[in-house]
């Protein structure tokens, strides 16, 4: 087994949920636990997948990883660096793509590359020549001038991407890299991330689709309610069939049917 | 490094954007318009000036004033006071410009600079065009001298030009509002509107600090937005001869001296409202509910600098009260006083309050609940 890259050791987050969220969930509790003392490790070179439905608390995961929000309780070390502790390390150490995060439709690739290259502290010689290698790589460079609301869907998606990485992050970290897209650009990412891997670089995403983890996955890790269902490399996960073991796991914790 | 690329990134869209920089340079036209126009209907300006002035006691000082004036080619009458009450009379009516009254050995302290309880009152109506021209010509030149003695206005207003005095009045309001409004355009869409595309989040993910990305947005915001307040200050400026009835160019040192307090006071306020909006908009979910905050913001200031307009006098703990310290001293610079300190003291007071909002904004941006609550 290669070496340990990302370590989540017993995380914890929860949430206190606003008068509006309550209406909207038809709930009368205070507090949710988003992720109740969640473990997991991945190894460099390789493609980990969190699997879990709606709410099962991926996204805070994920956030609590790229050092977004703080956990309660537990940390995560990336690279050594603890995201607790050193969190402005942590995030020259990740390039993290969810689809929340935006660009600013008024720049061009060409600009926002350097913009973010300079964010990431990339000294200027080496961000030029990376950013000739990746839009050339991902076929940007006739679009490096074109301001970004100009783009069509998948060239933006693409320069998303390669600019999520423009300070050579050793962890991409991905929160369902293809929800919300269509097939085109769906293949875009998942070829894109492909290639991240053909690079050496470590992955880390989260999805509810089957499929996705089939394709891409090294290692698994299945939440429900913000804990860890279970935890092993694709073939140990799926034993033959993902979306069957995924189910029986469900009904043995849960004891109901669907 | 991190915060100059921040920073560049807001001048680089404004410069880009025709729009905007179009917004910025309207509020000294239309200030400039409206004096200018507005200010002639309300009075005409004659051709030469013949300043008739009462004279109580004597000093040396009136040659050099008198030299003043004649070197802006009008004359002046010096007339004896027979009787205290048709002077006043004669200038509360407009015939005479103003009386002036020297304390008895005033020209002492030339020959011994200890002697300095001498003093001067100028009575005139600061809305009579000869008069108000007269104090500001006398003081200007009493104050160029340099020697320790008072200054006093004993003025009296008529009700013959009111309208001018409104006008006088309105002019810090008018300027806070034109201000405000240059603020608030650049950077409602540039703080508001980035959080609720979500590119500030993509920003947050990087390793800049907090302090950066606020500075980053501040510290340009403010900049572009004093573009703003530098042409209002310039329509004031260039509608100054027109609202006060007396050209520029004669008076010398002590002018520059109040155009750069004017100046350094509309700059002031800038950073402060810049940064006022940055830190509602970072709070805020959407540009909608910035934007409404903001809204309720200029309606307060409004009042706040409408009223201090028509508030005679108020003291000087002003100078504590952000804006509002602006608009009290600008008032009282454009009447042809020269509250140096107050001024200063009210610019650093204003500085020291955008420091602290940097700081809220900063905090702001690292607290979860505001950036990545639901
Ligand atoms: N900022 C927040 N404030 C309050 N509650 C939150 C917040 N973020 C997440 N939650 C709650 O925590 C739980 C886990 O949410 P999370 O977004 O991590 O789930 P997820 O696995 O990403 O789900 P999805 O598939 O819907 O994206 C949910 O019940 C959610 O409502
Ligand atoms: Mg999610």
């Amino acid at each position: 087994m290669s070496e340990e890259i990302v370590r989540a050791e017993a995380l914890k987050k929860t949430f206190t949920l606003s008068k509006k969220q309550q209406k909207i969930e038809k709930t009368g509790e205070t507090r949710r636990i988003a992720v109740n003392g969640l473990s997991f490790s991945a190894y460099r070179g390789e493609i980990y997948g969190l699997l879990g439905p709606n709410g099962a608390g991926k996204t805070t995961t994920l956030r609590m990883l790229a050092t977004l929000i703080r956990p309660d309780a537990g940390d995560a070390f990336i690279c050594g660096h603890s995201v607790v502790k050193d969190p402005a390390k942590v995030r020259d150490e990740i390039g993290f793509m969810t689809s929340e995060l935006k660009l600013e439709g008024f720049f061009t690739p060409d600009y926002l590359f350097d913009f973010f290259g300079a964010m990431h502290g990339v000294e200027k010689g080496v961000l030029q020549q990376r950013k000739r290698e990746l839009f050339a790589k991902f076929g940007i460079d006739q679009f490096a001038e074109v301001q970004v609301k100009n783009l069509s869907t998948g060239m933006l998606q693409k320069v998303s991407l390669v600019i999520s990485i423009v300070h050579d992050p050793s962890v991409v970290i991905f929160d369902e890299p293809t929800n919300g897209l269509d097939v085109l650009t769906a293949k875009v990412v998942t070829d894109f991330l492909a290639e991240l891997k053909a690079m050496g670089k470590s992955i880390i995403l989260s999805t509810h689709i089957f499929s996705l983890v089939e394709k891409l996955c090294d290692r698994v890790g299945i939440i429900f309610d913000g804990k860890m269902a279970a935890e092993g490399t694709l073939e140990e996960i799926a034993k033959g069939d993902l979306e069957t073991s995924f189910f029986n796991l469900y009904h043995a914790l849960k004891g109901e049917t669907v | 490094m991190k915060l100059w690329s921040l920073m560049r990134k807001e001048f680089h869209r404004f410069f880009h954007d025709p729009r905007l920089i179009v917004t910025m340079l309207l509020p000294g036209i239309v200030i400039f318009l409206l004096y200018t126009f507005v200010g002639e209907a309300v009075h005409t300006e004659p051709e030469k000036q013949n300043y008739k002035v009462f004279l109580q006691g004597e000093s040396v000082t009136t040659a050099y004033i008198q030299a003043a004036i004649e070197a802006n080619g009008d004359t002046v009458e010096w007339l004896p006071v027979e009787n205290e009450a048709d002077a006043g009379a004669a200038v509360e009516a407009g015939e005479a410009a103003a009386i002036m009254t020297f304390s008895t050995h005033f020209d002492d302290v030339f020959t011994d600079l200890t002697k300095t309880d001498g003093t001067v009152s100028i009575l005139y109506d600061p809305l009579n065009e000869a008069g108000s021209s007269f104090y500001a010509i006398s003081n200007a030149v009493l104050q160029k001298i340099g020697m320790k003695f008072s200054i006093q206005a004993v003025s009296i207003a008529s009700e013959e030009h009111i309208g001018r005095e409104v006008m006088q009045q309105i002019l810090p309001f008018i300027i806070v509002c034109f201000v405000f409004s240059a603020c608030m355009s650049v950077t409602l869409e540039s703080v508001a509107g980035e959080k609720e595309r979500g590119t500030l989040s993509t920003i947050l993910v990087t390793s800049a600090k907090r302090s950066q990305i606020a500075l980053g947005k501040i510290v340009p915001l403010a900049c572009i937005s004093m573009l703003g307040a530098l042409s209002s200050f310039l329509g004031v400026v260039f509608s100054m001869p027109k609202l006060m009835g007396i050209s520029v160019n004669f008076l010398g040192g002590y002018q520059v001296g109040s155009y750069f307090l004017l100046l350094l006071l509309i700059i002031s306020f800038v950073p402060l409202i810049v940064a006022l909006i940055s830190t509602i908009s970072t709070a805020a979910r959407s540009v909608k509910e910035a934007s409404a905050y903001t809204s309720v913001l200029m309606i307060l200031v409004m009042v706040i600098s409408l009223v201090a307009a028509f508030l005679p006098a108020i003291g000087d703990w002003v100078i504590a009260i952000p804006v509002l310290n602006a608009v009290v001293f600008t008032q009282e610079l454009l009447a042809g006083a020269l509250p140096v300190w107050q001024s200063l003291v009210s610019v650093g007071v204003n500085l020291l309050y955008t420091a602290a909002l940097v700081f809220v904004m900063t905090k702001m941006l690292s607290s979860e609940k505001i950036m990545f609550g639901k």
